[in-house]
């Protein structure tokens, strides 16, 4: 296969990927929604730990444990966001 | 701001502070490295206290990114502000405006030839005190209301502008009647209140860079003005308290440099409190054209042996023809030219 062979193949993964970040964050909305009506913090530190884990276990290369780790932090920082804008908001001004 | 976590801090200590910025209404960006975890935290709704931070277990350091200044800050007018003293005299545009005069109004006879020297030397802008609270209550305290009127006078017979110091709200009134320009002093600088009441007159304000004060201190003073709404602020280099005794303060000729990158405010430089000797006032002037001021503030006095303030730090009318004469060379090989 040529460069551009192989630059098509990518596209074709990242339109995929696209679409299933998506709907990831589709879920974290909704997560949000319900974190807000049952009062549970926003951040949740042993569940992120937990996603870490089950990647790290999906895990079959090339990508390093610690390389996956790192692309999911984004994905994570980026899912807590989406969290918080279906919150309405930060935690911290319902607080006070 | 950004959150640089110890080497080995801990998975709980690092969690305790995403917490704390997630509580605080930050979205957190982590970023796990091999030694440090960074943490990016951008978004903010309000302004935080980086010590806040800072102060807990297993922080190493707080790197603010924004400025607390809104309104100074360059990015709020890229292009620069340009103060418009009318007659074509604009502080912060391509010219570089002059104030020269004494440090306090003595009397009508010294005024008078004072502004009319300065303003034969090219200078745009008439100085002098009308109000000097001095180190000692024994020294002369300036001629008031009495001074800004001889001011005025003098500076309309040779056409030039007026700028003298407000050294309090109540005097606000009776000085905007008589001035152009309302200087605030370096020991005004954090005088919020007088600062606030500032924001609400037509008038430029001069604002003077307190002797301790950083320059942060100093566009967050500015911020005070122009939450007021008033924009016309011009501010002034004068020299910070150093180590250094040999000149009465140093002039920090880097904070021109500084400003013009942070501010959209136009800068201008006072080498004679900045210096505090009469022979250093011209090197330092030029210099601080050469580094880039928007106008110089300088004490010029006919018979400096004989004034009531500061007759060590004013130049000889001569003396100030002569400086001129260099800034005229000066100026061009900057960019600019002389108001």
């Amino acid at each position: 296969m040529t460069i551009d062979d192989w630059r098509k193949r990518i596209d074709e993964i990242d339109a995929k990927l696209v679409e299933l970040l998506n709907q990831r964050s589709r879920c974290a909305a909704e997560i949000g929604r319900l974190k807000k009506r049952q009062q549970v913090p926003l951040y949740q530190p042993e569940r992120e730990a937990q996603i870490f884990l089950n990647i790290s276990r999906r895990n079959g290369g090339p990508l390093s444990d610690a390389a996956l780790r790192r692309v999911f932090e984004r994905i994570i920082d980026e899912g807590r966001s989406v969290e918080r804008q279906a919150m309405g908001g930060s935690e911290d001004e319902k607080g006070k | 701001m950004v959150v640089v976590m110890q080497e080995g801090a801990t998975e709980e200590q690092i969690q305790h502070v995403i917490t704390r910025l997630v509580g605080m209404g930050f979205d957190v960006h982590r970023s796990t490295g091999v030694n440090h975890t960074v943490l990016g935290a951008v978004g903010a709704p309000k302004e935080v206290d980086p010590r806040d931070i800072e102060l807990i277990e297993g922080v190493r350091e707080v790197v603010r990114i924004s400025v607390p200044y809104k309104l100074a800050s360059r990015s709020f007018r890229p292009l620069g502000t340009v103060v418009d003293l009318g007659r074509g005299v604009k502080i912060g545009a391509n010219e570089v405006v002059v104030m020269a005069g004494p440090c306090a109004v003595e009397s009508r006879e010294q005024i008078f030839t004072i502004a009319e020297s300065v303003s034969r030397a090219g200078a745009r802008v008439l100085r002098g005190g009308a109000f000097k609270p001095r180190s000692s209550p024994y020294s002369f305290q300036g001629l008031g209301e009495e001074a800004l009127k001889l001011l005025r006078e003098a500076a309309d017979k040779h056409g030039l502008f007026v700028v003298s110091e407000v050294m309090d709200l109540t005097q606000i009134p009776m000085v905007l009647d008589y001035v152009d320009m309302l200087q605030v002093g370096a020991r005004n600088m954090q005088n919020f209140n007088l600062l606030r009441a500032l924001g609400n007159v037509s008038k430029p304000v001069l604002l003077k860079r307190g002797m301790s004060a950083t320059i942060e201190e100093l566009l967050l003073s500015a911020e005070y003005v122009l939450a007021g709404g008033n924009y016309k602020v011009v501010l002034c280099e004068r020299g910070i308290r150093t180590f250094e005794s040999y000149t009465r303060n140093t002039l920090d000729i880097a904070a021109i440099p500084v400003i013009k990158k942070l501010s959209h405010l136009p800068i201008i430089a006072d080498p004679s409190h900045g210096t505090g000797r009469r022979d250093k006032v011209p090197p330092m002037a030029r210099a601080a054209v050469a580094a880039g001021a928007d106008g110089l503030l300088i004490e010029v006095h006919h018979c400096p042996d004989a004034a009531l303030s500061d007759g060590a730090q004013s130049l000889y009318p001569d003396q100030f023809a002569q400086l001129m004469a260099e800034l005229r060379i000066i100026a061009p090989a900057v960019g600019r030219r002389l108001a």
